[in-house]
């Protein structure tokens, strides 16, 4: 099935999008390597659906360029697009069966002038081998068999893998999807999720997928862009955003994050007033006041920061234990079930280094 | 008031209310007030109308029954002149109004969506006797259109232009249903092509679909039930009703309606079963046209689950 | 299912600007062509054949709408139209319970007969009871021509506020109930001011239906009750062009402006514009 030459490269180059005087997209760059998993991760209304909605081509840019293997999208109709989009509702036509939902693409997609113009996209050369392909991309998600069905007997899970099947069965060069699941329940999702990393891993496709689900990206994704604002704020591998955050912003989304205030001199962070010496890390951020972030999991007990233990929470596989440190400034620490911390003992508290990440104050804004 | 104080006191209250009036038998209560005025004037009607047709004539005492009253009125070349007539302006006022209408819909709905829509709609409460007005000032031999031909020096004289109004093919009549209906049909449209189907167009889109497959296979398809439904509105109005062919069709071949009145109020009332015999023969038509819209709407209520 | 709005600036059937524009115009000249004539002819005095533009213009429409005729022919008009839109709403609001909160057997058939008289126009169904009008001393009366105007509207009103019923939550009923409220003053104050605005749409569709109303009028008020779409008719039929579009400009303004007032409401609605169709 796999055919090493179909995965795309996408680069997405200074993409603005702007509705009257609403800027809902600005300057975002986009890198996907042939093959990647991507997802692009936000708080709705960041701009990541109407990002998607100009690499589909379903709505023009009003600044920036969007190019495939290098190749310029701009002028090509969303219809000529090597591009498959999943929305974030099924979008089934309901006057088709199943199979004619699934067959809709190909029958669109195969006359032959169209397919000299999208290159890579196999045309349907016969009615026979649209069914044929039609029903393998049904066994493929599943759904084998059920061909015939009318798309209203269908359930929220198997509508949405209908419309994976519809835009997969094009083997598209890219493949895009909007929140496809966010509207199934909590263990459908998880199904969905695993039936969308195998449907890429077999398919050698490069896929951009958008969520506001942070866990989702995690698990799914080789790499996260993380979109606030309408802006780019941050890329990377799904350990980076916990390891060393792009920005207190992006730290702050990946949530339970502990920051704090200080000044950066001469190349080292200095904590406030009588902590300056336990919190003392070198780094590259520039001079002057400035924020060290650093998530709960990565300060631990036993080391020689004073605290004061005022409320413990049971978290399933650990303990979030709120300390306040003499100046008042507070750290949330995550420690293994088991240990022995109540309120109103005194700690002595340790900070990973590694996973410490220091911003100008600027940054904040 | 003392009762919102003791906690049982609305439950028994309610039941009070239910032993009253027994659950089942509710429904019926609050519909017959409904029930009495369409069975009595509705339902009575149309039996009326056929039993008189029938031959019955009520406070007269006498009922022959016959079906005399038919077999003339079919056997009259006038009737079926008028027949021909009215079957003529239902099928053109229905197919222009669908085709026109929907083709506006299509139009508006990318363009100026708002101001055009509430022009459309103020159009649809204009009545149609003032709709037969306009359309007989706009297209008599002297009207407007005339005389803007005259200005421009295409027509010679009210002579010259055509015989649109009180025509024997019954232009006007089609022009003034055209132009009433089509925006209904419009607005009808306008309502079928939600968000939902725009976000199906996108969806046909993405899978390859251009302009021409969008708009036959997905947009037109979806919008059918409800636009089916409004041109049998369309028609069954055009069918049935008296003011417009009345003052812009002749009155030899009159359409149907016209006809049940004129016979109805001829001074020989040996006529009158004949009126009713056509006036059965227009409810019935009407009626048809209903039933074909009820199976549209719920086979559309079917789709939509 | 949480619905989320399409997305933002989807344009794909969009044709050239130009030809857009262009179309645009050709409906909007269409469909305000045939008020030109109307409008114009109102304040002609003299205007002849070729003219395209009247030789004199003259106040003639506006004192004749101000003739004690017509303001009488409005006052009968405006009685009947409101009473008929008041009954029929109180009709409507109990059939439309039975409508849009019970399922019972037979639903089909009222809604099959609660919808032929809105769609088969009055003529038909009027010539075969109008002897009973006149034998029971109805016929003539204004009282005989509001019962015949309850049979286009009372079945409107039913589907229309059937719809607002089967949209209501009943938990606000019972939670009035639940609050120590009888029946009635629920009805009253919980009720009827939830369902308002499809109250009041329903009020002015209806009170449009039979101000627009003619042939049932005819039919029953026998040429006695005289509203204003018989002027109207009989003004067509004379040869005074004036007068005919003077009259035709007081018949078509109120319901203009009772659209334009409830359009915002009805958008997406086509049942709502199955009565207006009818005028």
């Amino acid at each position: 099935m796999a055919d090493p030459t179909l995965a795309a490269r996408l680069d997405v180059d200074g993409l603005g999008a702007r509705f009257g005087d609403v800027t809902a997209v600005a300057d975002l760059d986009l890198s996907l390597e042939p093959g990647s998993f991507t997802a692009l991760l936000g708080p709705s209304g960041c701009g990541k659906s109407t990002t998607l909605a100009m690499v589909a081509g379903l709505l023009t840019p009003t600044a920036g360029d969007v190019r495939l293997d290098g190749a310029s999208l701009l002028g090509v109709p969303a219809e000529r697009r090597p591009v498959s989009l999943v929305f974030q509702k099924p979008l089934l036509f309901p006057h088709l069966s199943v199979e004619q939902n699934v067959a809709y693409g190909l029958l669109a997609r195969g006359r032959p002038r169209v397919r000299r113009r999208t290159g890579a996209l196999t045309g349907a050369a016969s009615r026979q081998e649209v069914v044929t392909q039609v029903e393998e991309m049904l066994e493929r998600v599943r759904l084998g068999g059920l061909g015939r069905r009318r798309v209203g007997e269908l359930s929220g899970g198997q509508e949405q893998r209908v419309a994976l099947a519809r835009a997969l069965v094009l083997r598209p060069r890219l493949l895009l999807l909007d929140e496809p699941f966010s509207q199934l329940d909590a263990d459908l999702r998880a199904e969905m999720r695993t039936l969308v990393r195998e449907l890429h891993d077999e398919a050698d496709l490069t896929t951009l997928f958008v969520t506001h689900d942070q866990d989702e990206a995690v698990e799914l994704a080789d790499t996260i862009v993380l979109m606030l604002d309408g802006r780019l704020a941050g890329a990377g591998a799904p350990e980076a955003f916990y390891t060393s955050p792009p920005s207190v912003a992006a730290a702050r989304f990946f949530g339970a994050t502990n920051e704090v205030a200080g000044t950066v001199v001469h190349g080292h962070f200095r904590g406030p007033g009588p902590l300056e010496p336990a919190l003392r890390l070198p780094t590259t951020a520039p001079e002057g006041p400035a924020v060290l972030v650093v998530r709960p999991e990565a300060v631990g007990l036993g080391g020689d920061v004073p605290a004061l233990v005022t409320a413990t929470r049971f978290a399933g596989s650990d303990v979030l234990v709120d300390t306040t440190l003499p100046d008042g400034q507070c750290l949330r620490v995550r420690v293994p079930l088991g240990t022995r911390v109540a309120v109103g003992d005194r700690v002595l508290l340790a900070l990973d280094t590694e996973r410490c990440t220091v911003f100008a104050q600027e940054a904040l804004r | 008031m003392s009762q919102s104080v003791v906690p049982t006191g609305p439950t028994t209250r309610q039941h009070a209310v239910r032993r009253g009036v027994p659950e089942r038998l509710r429904p019926l209560l609050l519909l017959s007030p409904a029930l009495v005025v369409v069975g009595v004037f509705f339902v009575g009607g149309v039996a009326q109308a056929v039993l008189q047709s029938l031959g019955r004539q009520p406070f007269l005492g006498e009922t022959d029954w016959s079906v005399e009253a038919y077999r003339a009125t079919f056997a009259d070349p006038a009737f079926r002149a008028s027949l021909t007539l009215t079957l003529r302006v239902v099928v053109l006022s229905t197919g222009l109004a669908t085709v026109l209408g929907v083709a506006v819909a299509l139009l508006v709905r990318r363009h100026a969506r708002g101001p055009l829509t509430t022009l459309l709609q103020s159009t649809l409460a204009v009545p149609h006797l003032v709709g037969a007005l306009c359309i007989g000032l706009l297209l008599s031999p002297s009207g407007f259109v005339s005389r803007l031909g005259a200005g421009a020096g295409l027509v010679d004289g009210p002579q010259d232009f055509w015989v649109l109004t009180n025509d024997a093919f019954g232009w006007g009549i089609i022009a003034e249903y055209t132009w009433k209906e089509a925006p209904f049909v419009a607005v009808v449209a306008l309502a079928a092509m939600t968000p939902h189907v725009r976000d199906l167009e996108a969806a046909a889109r993405v899978l390859g679909a251009g302009r021409w497959r969008r708009l036959t296979t997905v947009t037109l398809p979806l919008i059918a039930p409800p636009v089916a439904a409004a041109s049998v509105l369309v028609a069954s109005f055009a069918a049935a009703s008296y003011e417009v062919p009345r003052l812009l069709g002749q009155s030899f071949p009159a359409t149907l309606p016209v006809v049940a009145l004129q016979r109805y109020q001829d001074t020989d009332l040996l006529v009158r079963p004949q009126a009713m015999a056509v006036a059965t023969i227009i409810a019935v038509l009407s009626l048809t046209l209903v039933a074909a819209y009820l199976t549209l709407v719920s086979r559309l209520s079917r789709r939509s689950l | 299912m949480r619905g989320r709005t399409s997305l933002p600036g989807l344009s794909g059937l969009g044709s050239p600007r130009g030809l857009r524009a262009t179309t645009t115009v050709v409906v909007v000249a269409a469909v305000l062509l045939p008020l030109v004539p109307l409008l114009v002819w109102s304040v002609a005095g003299t205007w002849r054949y070729p003219d395209v533009v009247p030789g004199r213009f003259t106040r003639r429409g506006l004192d004749l709408v101000l003739d004690g005729e017509v303001v009488a022919a409005t006052a009968t008009s405006l009685l009947i139209a409101v009473t008929v839109a008041v009954l029929a709403c109180a009709i409507g609001l109990s059939a439309g319970r039975a409508i849009g909160l019970y399922r019972f057997r037979g639903r089909r058939l009222v809604q099959f007969l609660l919808l032929a008289p809105v769609i088969v126009p009055g003529l038909a169904v009027t010539l075969g009871i109008q002897v009973f009008f006149v034998r029971y001393g109805l016929a003539d009366t204004v009282l005989g021509v509001v019962l015949v105007q309850l049979m286009p509207t009372v079945p409107y009103a039913a589907t229309l506020l059937g719809a607002a019923y089967a949209n209501l939550d009943v938990d606000y009923e019972r939670q009035a109930r639940t609050l120590g409220s009888g029946p009635w003053r629920t009805f009253l104050t919980v009720t009827v001011p939830l369902l308002r605005p499809a109250l009041v749409t329903t009020a002015l569709l209806t009170f449009l239906i039979s101000w627009s109303e003619y042939v049932l009028t005819l039919l029953i008020g026998g040429g006695q009750v005289t509203t204003l779409p018989l002027l109207l008719f009989a003004a067509i039929g004379s040869s005074d062009r004036t007068a005919a579009a003077a009259l035709g400009l007081l018949v078509v303004l109120p319901p203009v402006v009772i659209v334009l007032l409830v359009a915002r409401r009805l958008r997406g609605r086509d049942d709502a514009w199955m009565g207006l169709a009818r005028g």
